[in-house]
């Protein structure tokens, strides 16, 4: 009985990065916004798992979470799995020319993924006519880059636990 | 130096065209599977609105049961909240609700006074039959798009541009139409545009969205005498929405008129789909 138990806390655990992509997916909460705060924890999802544990995050998922975002939030079919794939792309390049793993280094490598990821996802948005926030997409990546090491301890935690 | 170009190239090669150990799709196929979908989503044709509407159907069932834990967390912690909250305003609201059933009693006698002598004189009574409600199921909002999902679709009639009500105030249109949904796009997003008349200065102009709750009204003329607290109507000129249809009040400021609308956006949970003029019209 205990055995299963821990068992299904493994399996449980395993399957966290996928439970949680699809959630925030499902729950249109991809973006935070509070106040003048805004956070895609979408991306830092993606990056960290594909960058940390990668079969734990199949590329298919990705792109399919990214459709279901889509979907909810009112945006062309398509958009955020190209943004996400990029930043999928960034981190399993990342993770082939790396070789010691900090905060650091996760976090610096993580300014180009979110530059071509809105870059893809603001090119998407412009010719599928929406109308583009410059302003929103400054704040938007700044606070995403600088709420990264939160979600990075968290991460590593649930990483930790699984590997335990 | 060609040794390091060779390295990125054989990182990159490796990042996007490999499969991986346990991934079944590589990251450049899937990339170019999300832009053909983008350049689709721009092409109308039945067959392909016909694919989209179903699957947007079933991402959005999907997302009801994904969001119950949220809604039954904020329920529950309204719940307590109200709990912890009624006693203090347990006597208080007895006292109110017995001046309240009061005051139902007196309006039913006076409705139904009415009617009978409606009746008597033998004057039609206007139905509100072109109205039909939908409940809200889901109320995502996005940067770049202020409007939430209803209940119903094709399958009770709804068509694209008709106005959405809350009560009796106009909040949206539809913009989205499903089997079983369609998206509501509130009137203060960017893409908003509603023709209006201002009264009692009779002024017509264009109701804007700018987001997060921001209307403007647009085109006044140069001599217009709209003031504050005037009433804003839609104007029923683009031959969709019913004319008369209460917006909101107008609100001067030094650089425009902003409109305060009458309902709160941010409350929704039954609307009123108004077919207006489509409700005859084919599609």
């Amino acid at each position: 009985m205990s055995i299963s138990s821990r068992e299904f806390s493994y399996k449980f655990i395993s399957l966290l990065p996928i439970l949680l992509l699809f959630y925030i997916s499902l729950n249109g909460s991809s973006v935070i916004n509070i106040k003048f705060i805004s956070v895609n924890i979408h991306y830092i999802l993606v990056y960290f798992w594909v960058l940390r544990q990668p079969h734990s995050l199949g590329h298919g998922y990705i792109f399919l979470s990214g459709i279901i975002s889509d979907v909810v939030l009112g945006f062309p079919l398509g958009s955020n799995s190209l943004a996400l794939l990029f930043v999928a792309g960034v981190a399993s390049y990342v993770r082939v020319v790396t070789v010691r793993v900090t905060l650091i280094n996760d976090w610096i490598s993580f300014i180009p993924a979110l530059l071509f990821a809105n870059f893809f996802y603001y090119i998407a948005l412009y010719y599928s006519d929406f109308p583009i926030d410059y302003f929103y997409l400054l704040k938007n990546s700044l606070f995403t880059f600088i709420f990264y090491p939160v979600l990075w301890v968290i991460f590593s935690l649930i990483l930790n636990l699984m590997k335990s | 130096m060609d040794t390091r170009r060779e390295d990125v190239s054989i990182s990159i090669r490796s990042a996007f065209l490999r499969k991986g150990a346990q991934q079944r799709f590589s990251l450049l196929g899937l990339i170019i599977v999300s832009v053909l979908l983008i350049f689709i989503e721009t092409i109308e044709l039945k067959p392909l609105n016909t694919v989209r509407s179903f699957i947007k159907d079933l991402i959005y069932r999907s997302a009801v049961v994904a969001t119950y834990p949220t809604k039954i967390y904020a329920t529950t912690s309204i719940f307590i909240v109200n709990h912890f909250t009624l006693y203090n305003n347990y006597n208080e609201t007895i006292e109110e609700n017995k001046k309240l059933k009061s005051k139902i009693s007196d309006t039913d006698f006076l409705k139904l006074e009415n009617i009978q002598l409606r009746q008597l004189i033998n004057e039609q009574v206007e139905s509100s039959s072109s109205l039909m409600s939908a409940r809200v199921i889901l109320d995502k909002q996005s940067p770049y798009l202020n409007s939430f999902i209803i209940n119903i679709g094709l399958n009770k009639n709804i068509k694209k541009g008709m106005a959405v009500l809350d009560g009796k105030n106009f909040i949206g249109r539809i913009v989205d139409v499903n089997f079983f949904s369609s998206r509501v796009l509130l009137v203060t997003d960017l893409n908003s545009k509603i023709p209006v008349i201002v009264e009692p200065s009779g002024a017509h102009a264009i109701l804007s969205g700018y987001g997060e709750n921001k209307l403007i009204l647009e085109y006044l003329s140069e001599n217009h005498k709209v003031k504050d607290g005037d009433k804003v109507y839609t104007s029923g000129k683009e031959g969709i929405f019913t004319p008369g249809i209460a917006v909101g009040e107008a609100k001067t400021k030094k650089e425009n008129i902003q409109v305060k609308l009458y309902s709160d956006l941010n409350q929704m949970t039954f609307v009123n789909i108004n077919f207006g003029n489509l409700e005859n019209n084919e599609e």
